[in-house]
């Protein structure tokens, strides 16, 4: 799967999502997604992806990240994963996972942000 | 036909330190008290399970009670509590539990708490082994520092979804998704109270130094955390049991923290287990 493919997986499974879907209409802001080697910055307005940025530069503005080796992020896209790989606090509290940036902005979008994450789950992840 | 739940709720008034405290419970059941507590900045419904399993409130008599400030348990009566920052203390919280046992009468209850309730339950074993027959300390551990944070209730953010989507990963992902959503539907109702709990949790709390005074010949003590439980890991329940003289840890596993409510078809597997070891250490 190539980082566009997973990027159009990505967006579409968040798109029509219904837990997302049911509260989504103020779902605004835009996150880096660091996979080691890959990066990609995710913008969202109003409950829908309104781009996916898979080739970021060093200008590219974005509120928070999450920063992670690969190994983590391809542990989080288990169907099941393994514990302290099971989401962003758990792993941020006892593996590699850094939360970096603006966070009050992800916690205002807590809610939405914490179901959207757990799509890994069913589309994997690009590394 | 309407279908009526055999658990039943009621008010008692008592006095802590001062504070007059209305306090809500729920009861089922019959046989040796069984006194619940929730995990902080929720309420007794995490118990709504228990309540109904016959296998248990055939044996046991199931008290879940809610904390005041929690659920229908209101802040006191006759304090202008609105004016000071909510900050849970152990010497409190310890002393509300024991006057609330007292109230009801209860003869040799077990206490059971999860969380900031395990927590606690380690207190009670140190401070009063001779009111309680055991206690059983779930997610628990002698210090739990990091989680008394001002995130959770920032007024620039929705602190009813922060606190309910805060704790989402605290459960495993293998638990149902109703009972994990109900968890979370739980956790948006307490986000006032949340904060000044895990100032006991994480603060106020710390028995690093005391766990060998634990006197489990009076009361002993039955630990149990699940592996999905990333505030209070596996290894930090071990750790804490084995320096309790006569300790028990017991691991719970697919599990996280909040097992009561978030599987309990699951946690009565460890629940029994941990009744049948305090019943054979204190039925003689």
């Amino acid at each position: 799967m190539t980082l566009s493919e997973w990027a159009i997986k990505f967006s579409e499974a968040s798109d029509q999502d219904k837990t997302i879907g049911a509260m989504a209409r103020y779902f605004t802001c835009k996150y880096m997604l660091d996979m080691e080697h890959t990066k990609i910055i995710v913008e969202m307005v109003d409950g829908k992806v309104y781009r996916m940025n898979i080739s970021p530069s060093g200008m590219d503005a974005y509120d928070f990240a999450l920063r992670a080796s690969a190994e983590t992020w391809r542990e989080f896209a288990r169907p099941i994963p393994k514990p302290m790989y099971h989401g962003i606090w758990s792993a941020s509290f006892r593996k590699d996972l850094k939360i970096e940036g603006n966070t009050l902005v992800l916690m205002q979008n807590l809610r939405n942000f914490t179901v959207q994450f757990e799509l890994l789950r069913k589309v994997g992840v690009p590394v | 036909m309407v279908k009526h739940s055999p658990v039943t709720g009621r008010y008692v008034t008592i006095d802590v330190d001062g504070c007059e405290y209305k306090v809500f419970y729920l009861q089922n059941g019959q046989g040796t008290p069984l006194v619940c507590q929730h995990t902080a900045g929720c309420h007794n419904h995490q118990w709504r399970d228990l309540l109904e399993d016959d296998e248990f409130t055939s044996k046991y008599n199931v008290i879940a009670y809610d904390l005041p400030r929690h659920g229908k348990s209101d802040p006191p009566h006759n304090k202008e509590w609105w004016k000071e920052e909510y900050r849970l203390t152990a010497d409190h919280f310890v002393n509300f539990i024991v006057k609330l046992c007292d109230a009801l009468e209860l003869e040799n209850p077990i206490f059971m708490g999860s969380s900031f309730g395990g927590n606690v339950a380690l207190q009670l074993a140190l401070r009063h082994p001779d009111r309680f027959r055991a206690v059983i300390p779930v997610e628990a551990a002698a210090h739990a520092p990091g989680f008394f944070l001002d995130l959770w209730r920032h007024p620039h953010a929705n602190a009813a979804q922060v606190c309910g989507s805060g704790i989402w990963d605290l459960m495993a992902p293998q638990s149902p998704d109703q009972d994990r959503w109900l968890t979370w539907h739980y956790y948006t109702q307490g986000s006032e109270s949340f904060k000044g709990d895990l100032y006991f949790y994480s603060v106020d709390h710390n028995l690093t130094d005391q766990l060998s005074q634990i006197d489990t010949k009076r009361c002993p003590v039955i630990m149990m955390t699940g592996t999905y439980d990333y505030l209070t890991p596996p290894e930090a329940t071990q750790e804490t049991a084995s320096k309790i003289p006569s300790g028990v840890y017991i691991e719970m596993e697919d599990i996280g923290h909040f097992p009561m409510s978030e599987n309990h078809q699951l946690f009565r597997e460890y629940l029994r287990e941990a009744l049948r070891i305090i019943m054979d250490r204190t039925d003689a």
